[in-house]
């Protein structure tokens, strides 16, 4: 070979090597990354998923999609639980009850995040921007401790949803001035200070017989004043059967103070007994469905958009839909306010409710690629743009930076209550052993809905088997 | 082709020609094992351990502990109580109102095929379109059975409201749902009975109740054994319908031993004592099965 033709060899293997080297050694090729995740089946959702497809974009520079599985709410445990536990690793993440953390933490299927949260000082800004009462509900096993699992996807409270064509209602208000000499609440600001008296007084007088008249039209059915969840399934009575034991100041099995925390002598205190006594008096005034023990928060919801209820209790989860044209005969009659509280002697409400909404979490099994994108699309989801853009479009958000702004009460009529109510929210157990203390208690709280046995009875055999069960489990030694 | 090749080929052909009839029924007998046999004994392995499917906790071998646990149970003998009042009851009105239907779709009459069709629909639907349709049917704000009764007593009818009126509002949905196929089983037996048994009754001027009684019910009699033994099976494990329509309320008083396995197997996560409960309940189950062929058996051996 001459010199030139061996200079020109090289020059061409220096090509080839050059352009072999930018396809192959340079910059990483951007990865497909999937990110399966379930949820349940209801608007927040459906909003997070509507808002990943029009908007997410990896900062990666991967293909990053984010597919939900929605299943419906009433199997919605039970298909994750079987899902989770069968070992099929189908998901990276899940939107899990806070409830679920103990059970599925022990499982080993929650991932604990203390480390990506500590090497990610945006995540430590998030955290810090979120209520401290989501945080600990919705991040911590065991509860209120410094282990978190949990990234809050959105956070729910009970509020009340009341119809403002009869509240407001010239003619209904007089009437109710003179049957109960007080004014009839009307406006949300009205509406936030109700207490549980004022919502009997609703009960007795909205309810109205077919024939009757209300608000000057002849009704063509029965109605019904108030509402609130009654039902023997999932947790549809515990969740509003607690706020009313905790604003009498009575207490449930407290698991922050285990192993001496009791259940005897706490859950069927006689403060306790009273809070249900009072809880059950108000069903008289509800649809019959109540008698049956299956008016849980659906029976409610479906009720209130028929427009058979003048007011339920229900969580903001529900609000879009309530104000759906498609959706609700009520869609432009209803108002929002807090839910209500227990006057106390000073006249002060005493306010006490069951935190709603949910986490997210991180599957044990997401690794690599799929687990750097999970993050990244957590961070992305609590970032204070997007969380505003979820809350304008129906959605809550507990970063403190997005419901304290000034705008935030006008993205929805719901959100003037959000904020002030997150300070008096509690969480239930968050025990490995929750199902089984929840399914006992829903059936003899549905005992004594339904007329078979009485408060007392209901919370003394709910404090006995607890006490049995969380002795075996050794959450109360003594 | 080589001698060999020639050779493998005819060992091949004569080994399908001898084999074809397992050939062909293995892959069903794959499917069998796989999804059938292997978690039938998988479970019963499971039986014998202390296990949560919920907990990372290595299992522990405890031979029958959970069977112990399970038979001393009052919660799992109260279940087993209410499932027998729905097998008794159900059944017995299934067979009656199944009869009744098959007597009647019998005999030739106008628009017998479009009623037929009609009747058989509620055993053609879903499990889960019963129970909804049934929980809307008894709600008492918006369904029919409440406002038809209100039309007339001018109160709404709550039928889920008591433990008498739960019991009885999902056996209607289960006698409304199952009783065609018995009528289905029933009619089969009864256009066998030749004509000419009935003609000859006729000649000799039999009364409608011997005729039954010794043409019709010997005819239909293993029919109806088999009836009897499909719908008591499936009554022993019902599920939907209570769950759908009362959720095993009011209370507990609806609630079947199959409810509380589902409870125990995937809410409690109790895995080991759901398997052993599932096999208690599958060795009640072969118990009535055993129990249908001695029958079947005698009346074989009468004939």
């Amino acid at each position: 070979m001459s010199h030139w033709t061996k200079l020109r060899a090289t020059a061409l293997a220096g090509t080839l090597a050059v352009s072999l080297g930018g396809a192959f050694g340079g910059p990483a090729a951007a990865e497909d990354v999937t990110i399966n995740m379930a949820a349940p089946d209801w608007p927040p959702t459906r909003i997070m998923q509507d808002l990943a497809n029009k908007e997410y974009k990896a900062k990666s520079g991967n293909n990053v999609k984010v597919v939900l599985d929605f299943i419906p709410w009433p199997d919605y445990y039970t298909r994750l639980a079987a899902s989770l536990t069968s070992g099929e690793k189908k998901y990276n993440m899940a939107v899990s009850d806070s409830q679920w953390l103990g059970a599925f933490v022990e499982g080993g299927y929650y991932r604990k995040i203390n480390d990506i949260i500590e090497k990610d000082p945006e995540l430590q800004a998030i955290f810090k921007d979120l209520h401290p009462n989501l945080v600990a509900a919705y991040s911590t096993y065991p509860h209120k401790s410094e282990n978190f699992y949990g990234f809050p996807q959105m956070p729910d409270v009970l509020v009340t949803y009341y119809r403002k064509d009869l509240f407001c209602n010239e003619e209904e208000q007089k009437a109710f001035q003179e049957k109960m000499g007080y004014k009839l609440p009307c406006t949300p600001e009205e509406m936030n200070e109700v207490d549980w008296k004022m919502w009997e007084d609703f009960g007795k007088f909205f309810r109205r017989a077919k024939g009757d008249k209300l608000a000057g039209e002849t009704l063509n059915d029965d109605f019904y004043g108030i509402a609130y969840q009654a039902g023997k399934g999932y947790d549809f009575s515990s969740m509003q059967i607690n706020g009313f034991i905790w604003q009498y100041g009575g207490n449930i099995w407290d698991e922050t103070q285990a192993p001496k925390g009791q259940a005897l002598g706490v859950v069927n205190s006689d403060i306790a007994v009273k809070a249900f006594e009072h809880y059950l008096s108000l069903l008289q005034y509800s649809p019959p469905v109540a008698k049956t023990g299956t008016m849980d928060i659906f029976k409610t919801d479906e009720l209130f958009r028929e427009g058979k209820l003048a007011a339920h209790i229900e969580w903001i989860g529900f609000a879009e839909t309530t104000i759906s044209k498609e959706n609700s005969k009520v869609a432009d009659k209803t108002g929002f306010a807090k839910m209500p509280g227990l006057k106390g002697a000073d006249g002060k409400l005493s306010r006490w409710s069951n935190i709603g909404g949910q986490p997210f979490v991180l599957t044990t099994w997401t690794e690599g690629a799929a687990l750097n994108e999970a993050v990244e699309f957590v961070k992305w989801w609590l970032s204070t743009p997007v969380q505003t853009k979820f809350a304008q479009a129906g959605g809550q958000s507990g970063l403190k930076s997005v419901f304290d702004s000034a705008d935030y009460a006008s993205y929805r009529p719901w959100n003037h209550a959000f904020g002030p109510s997150l300070d008096w929210q509690k969480d239930v157990w968050h025990i490995p052993e929750f199902f089984e203390l929840l399914v006992q208690q829903q059936e003899e709280f549905d005992k004594a809905i339904t007329g078979q046995q009485n408060a007392k009875q209901a919370l003394d055999n709910i404090a006995a088997f607890q006490d049995k069960t969380l002795r075996e489990a050794g959450h109360i030694q003594d | 082709m080589t001698p060999r090749a020639a050779t493998e080929q005819t060992f091949l052909e004569r080994f399908f020609a001898r084999n074809r009839g397992p050939l062909l029924v293995s892959p069903a007998i794959l499917v069998l094992v796989l999804m059938n046999i292997f978690p039938l004994l998988w479970s019963f392995g499971l039986s014998f351990y202390n296990y949560r499917a919920n907990r990372m906790k290595e299992p522990v071998f405890i031979w029958f502990d959970n069977y112990a646990k399970v038979l001393s149970d009052p919660v799992v003998w109260s279940r087993f109580q209410t499932t027998a009042v729905f097998v008794a009851i159900s059944v017995l009105l299934q067979l009656l109102v199944g009869f009744l239907l098959a007597l009647m779709f019998e005999k030739r009459f106008p628009g017998r095929r479009v009623l037929l069709m009609l009747v058989l629909t509620p055993m053609m639907l879903s499990f889960v379109a019963v129970g909804a349709f049934f929980r809307y049917y008894y709600e008492p704000t918006f369904g029919l059975l409440s406002q038809a009764v209100k039309a007339i007593t001018g109160e709404p009818f709550i039928v889920l409201q008591t433990p008498v009126g739960a019991i009885g509002a999902i056996i209607f949905a289960d006698v409304w749902m199952w009783s065609p196929f018995v009528m289905l089983l029933v009619l089969a037996g009864l256009v066998s009975v030749p004509k000419h048994l009935y003609e000859a009754a006729e000649i000799d001027r039999a009364s409608w109740w011997r005729r039954f009684r010794t043409i019709t019910f010997p005819y239909i009699r293993g029919l109806l054994l088999l009836a009897v033994l499909f719908r008591t099976i499936e009554t022993f494990k019902l599920f939907d319908a209570v769950f759908l329509i009362t959720e095993g309320g009011p209370g507990t008083s609806t609630e079947t031993i199959g409810v509380y396995v589902y409870r125990v197997a995937f809410q409690y996560f109790r895995t080991g004592e759901s398997a052993a409960l599932g096999y208690i309940l599958l060795f009640a189950v072969v118990v009535l099965t055993n129990l249908y062929l001695f029958f079947v058996q005698r009346r074989a051996k009468e004939v």
